[in-house]
């Protein structure tokens, strides 16, 4: 019997043990993992509560989403505008995946208010209300840099504020009417449209991650501004060959005149020249290869390539072809560290979220996300961008009284030369008043990149305008 | 002269403070029945009768049990507040009133049947000799769904038997019963080859309801007879083999039972499938989600959106309603359940007695965790019930069955434990 009893203790202890661990197990993931859970779109708890909504309202405290007395949902009243905030906002049906409605809705609608507050709530007989969101993006702005987008084209525009990371914009294109879906059947409706490209959009960089590429070669060597290349307009490297727009001879240039132009057999010679590792590294101090949580929203992760695919890869990667992916979001966080002195800002697109009892319960705050560049080299590559804004190929992109840094790009998608490239254009405005970033990318919108530079200083003025 | 020492024990035990628990537990059924009852405009008559009946029936049980026999009480008042819970949840959430209202015949069917094993198993003096027939009787119950006529097929599972509309499931009323047949073939420190007659019983009920795709079953079953015998033989080799043995079947069975594969692919991603497959899951994990650390309230969640949610859902649909922390307390109160049917075990006089205590404790705790495991993402989900809570005639009057058995146990140890004191004094005074 004593034996008997000695068993069963130990089995007692272990099954108690077991559940001491469950009970542990069960109150963490509940503690970490719960509120993403409540805001899964599959929680019909979210669009049929009891609960109200709060409001969604930009940086100006403009309403982008309210709800009614009778109930419903209330978007901004202009279709055009509405429109061009649908993937940012969202709707209640969580169409749009990464949408502030989706993502915030267990803000919106206070599922995690503490016990003292529903008391209060109770005792005030008060309607229990959600959260409002008052959101870092300003939608005039959002609206109408979604108006002149070229007809006819899809892509994203992504402005931000590079000293301290707000997102002022975040257009996609196609959108959709957040009114729509709740009365259509989701076949009418173009599936795309419910992607934000800017967070979601995996897009091949092509030459705007030169500076990138240019980064790597002055951190690792400062003495690379003076080294002399020539460009013969097409590169015979061992397996391949890579040639530069239009088979254009740059002739003999040295680095800024190589980056002002796009040079490709430059910056392919210069990616050789690094190595895969020293690239890579440098792209990953970038944020490439990197599991993107920032705790406002959800963006996809960029990449570049980790093992080397032969000689071919790396120079490649150079010119941000290949294997490289970006989203527009990740690529205006590159221009603003090159603006910001080489710190990249954490994006901030929540500015202040307010409790139904008026207290305010979060505030955004600048936060420094990490040191990319050294001061002296993010002041190098910005006079480049310069260059390349006042004499090199984004020179539609100037505009007057202000000095405007970029780069332009286009990138291959297909090796079908009939298909068209993707024109990007990043950049950013060099002003202390007004420190905003951009990048744009027009699907199919050419070489050239005249499209998108001209849409930027027109989104960049906007920005100077309406945001102040 | 006898029979006034156990008198005073019975009111020592009596006095043993279980007097706040059974208030507490009156008051917490009265107050959320009242809730429930009053929470729309119209009031609900049948939650209003059990705001009252369920604290009376509370009471009366715990006070004539504990009359008949000194009981161990506070596992009587847990049971029965478990019970309640599970009538309180489902007056709330259940879309029609029938549902708790069958509960609540189940449970008065529970109670009784709790004092018929607590009765049982006091009169179950000749155990040696009945252990056969019983594993026979055990046996031949596990088979009869396949029995022309009764036998039916639920969600997968051929393991009920039913006629005219009334079923009830073999495998539920075959626990306390196959308890008390391992503790009969397992007691009195047995050889292994002593063991084997009852390892084969084990092993035939096992198989049986692997026929049958009763997997939970089949786990706890497998579970319980390799820790009983462990615990009666210590013979840390065979116990090892059994386990590898038993993990060994559970490789086979996810190589040939796509059940089992259904069920290991959703609990590893619930969310590749959210709205068919794993709509179960997710629902339930959104519904915990919900509920946040003090849930959404009595009557304010909305746990109907989880497929059977007041059956293999019902922990989900608490902890949203009333919260995590409570949740965290409902795991308490079967640990201390446990706990208590740990001690009852250790006091028993015989090790029939002690290894059967320690396979109700044993079977009860196994259950609990798998169904919440299953509930939170934890465990794979299997089909077992949350004993005494989630809505089910068979399980909640079977588990009842066992609890009285316990108590039964208990009540005997009270009485040798007088016994006792009162020869030691005897011993003194001579």
């Amino acid at each position: 019997m004593k034996e008997l009893r000695r068993n069963m203790r130990l089995v007692g202890m272990i099954v108690v043990t077991m559940f001491i661990a469950l009970a542990v197990w069960f109150a963490m993931t509940v503690y970490t993992q719960g509120s993403i859970w409540a805001s899964d779109i599959h929680n019909t708890r979210l669009s049929a509560s009891n609960t109200l909504r709060g409001d969604i309202t930009d940086r100006h405290g403009n309403l982008l989403a309210t709800t009614a007395e009778d109930g419903s949902r209330q978007y901004t009243t202009n279709t055009a505008a509405r429109r061009a905030l649908s993937q940012t906002v969202g709707d209640i049906a969580g169409m749009s995946g990464v949408g502030v409605e989706t993502f915030y809705s267990s803000q919106l609608m206070d599922i995690s208010t503490s016990l003292l507050d529903r008391l209060s709530e109770l005792f005030h007989g008060a309607e229990h209300i959600g959260s409002s969101i008052q959101l870092t993006i300003d939608g005039r702005l959002q609206a109408y840099i979604s108006s002149q987008f070229p007809k006819g084209y899809e892509g994203a525009v992504c402005v931000m504020n590079y000293r301290t990371g707000e997102i002022l914009a975040m257009v996609s294109l196609p959108d959709y009417d957040p009114y729509e879906i709740m009365s259509r059947s989701d076949a009418e409706v173009q599936d795309t449209a419910f992607l934000n490209r800017c967070l979601q959009g995996l897009y091949t960089p092509g030459s705007v991650f030169k500076i990138v590429t240019l980064a790597s070669a002055i951190t690792n060597d400062p003495n690379v501004i003076d080294q002399p290349f020539t460009c013969a307009g097409t590169w015979e490297y061992q397996g391949g060959r890579i040639v530069c727009a239009g088979n254009n001879a740059h002739g003999n240039v040295d680095l800024k005149t190589a980056f002002k132009r796009s040079c490709n057999v430059t910056f392919g010679k210069l990616a050789y020249q690094l190595g895969l590792d020293r690239l890579r590294a440098t792209a990953e101090l970038f944020g490439f290869n990197e599991n993107f949580k920032f705790g406002d929203f959800v963006v996809y992760n960029s990449s570049f390539p980790r093992t080397s695919s032969g000689l071919s890869g790396l120079v490649w990667a150079g010119i941000g072809q290949g294997q490289v992916l970006v989203t527009p979001l990740h690529m205006t966080m590159i221009a603003s560290a090159v603006a910001n002195r080489g710190v990249m800002m954490k994006p901030m697109l929540a500015m202040q979220i307010t409790n139904s009892l008026g207290t305010v319960t979060s505030s955004g705050q600048p936060i420094a996300y990490r040191q990319v560049l050294s001061e002296s080299a993010a002041s190098k590559i910005a006079e480049y961008m310069y260059e390349a804004v006042q004499s090199g190929t984004a020179t539609r992109a100037q505009i007057q009284n202000y000095t405007v840094c970029g780069k332009t790009g286009s990138a291959e998608i297909s090796d079908d030369k009939s298909v068209e490239t993707n024109a990007w254009f990043t950049g950013f405005i060099y002003d202390d008043a007004h420190p905003y970033a951009i990048a744009v990318v027009i699907e199919g919108g050419g070489a050239g990149a005249r499209m998108p530079s001209e849409l930027a200083a027109k989104s960049l003025t906007a920005a100077i305008q309406y945001v102040g | 002269m006898e029979n006034l020492r156990i008198d005073e024990m019975r009111v020592a035990l009596r006095r043993s403070n279980t007097r706040l628990l059974l208030s507490a537990v009156m008051t917490f059924q009265a107050a959320a029945m009242a809730l429930v009852a009053f929470q729309s405009g119209t009031t609900n008559t049948q939650a209003l009768i059990l705001a009252v009946a369920l604290p009376v029936v509370t009471a009366l049980t715990t006070v004539s049990m504990g009359k008949l026999w000194p009981i161990d009480r506070a596992i009587l008042i847990m049971v029965l507040f478990l019970c309640s819970l599970g009538i309180i949840t489902l007056s709330d959430i259940a879309k029609a009133d029938v549902t708790p209202r069958t509960q609540a015949i189940y449970a008065l069917a529970g109670i009784f049947a709790m004092f018929v094993g607590a009765a049982a198993i006091r009169a179950y003096k000749d155990w040696k000799k009945y252990t056969p027939a019983l594993m026979v009787l055990c046996i031949i119950a596990l088979l009869s769904p396949y029995l022309p006529v009764v036998g039916i097929v639920k969600n997968g599972a051929r393991n009920w038997v039913g006629f005219r509309g009334a079923s009830v499931q073999p495998s539920e009323f075959m626990k306390p019963i196959m308890i008390l047949c391992l503790a009969g073939g397992f007691a009195n420190r047995p050889k292994f080859t002593q063991c084997i007659p009852t390892i084969a019983f084990a092993a035939v009920c096992c198989g049986i309801l692997l026929m049958q795709r009763d997997l939970g079953a089949v786990l706890l079953y497998f579970l319980t007879t390799v820790l009983m015998y462990y615990a009666a033989t210590s013979n840390a080799f065979i116990t090892l083999s059994g386990l590898g043995l038993g993990a060994g079947a559970a490789v086979l069975a996810y190589r040939f039972i796509p059940l089992v594969q259904t069920r290991v692919a959703l609990w590893q991603n619930p969310w590749s499938d959210p709205t068919n497959k794993g709509l179960q899951l997710v629902q339930a994990l959104i519904a915990i989600g919900s509920g946040g650390l003090f849930g959404m309230g009595l009557g304010l969640g909305r746990p109907r959106s989880i497929p059977l949610y007041y059956s293999d859902f019902i922990f989900a649909a608490i902890t949203e309603e009333f919260g995590l922390i409570f949740a965290i307390g409902l795991l308490t109160i079967y640990v201390l359940i446990i706990l208590r049917g740990l001690i009852v075990a250790f006091n028993a006089r015989t090790s029939f007695h002690s290894l059967a205590a320690f396979g109700l404790v044993v079977i009860l705790g196994l259950q609990t965790m798998l169904i919440v495991g299953g509930n939170t993402k934890l465990l794979p989900l299997t089909g077992v019930t949350l004993p005494l809570v989630c809505y089910g005639g068979s399980s909640l009057v079977s588990t009842f069955f066992s609890m009285g058995i316990l108590l039964g146990i208990s009540s005997m140890n009270a009485e040798d434990e007088a016994k006792d004191i009162e020869r030691l004094e005897i011993r003194e005074t001579v």
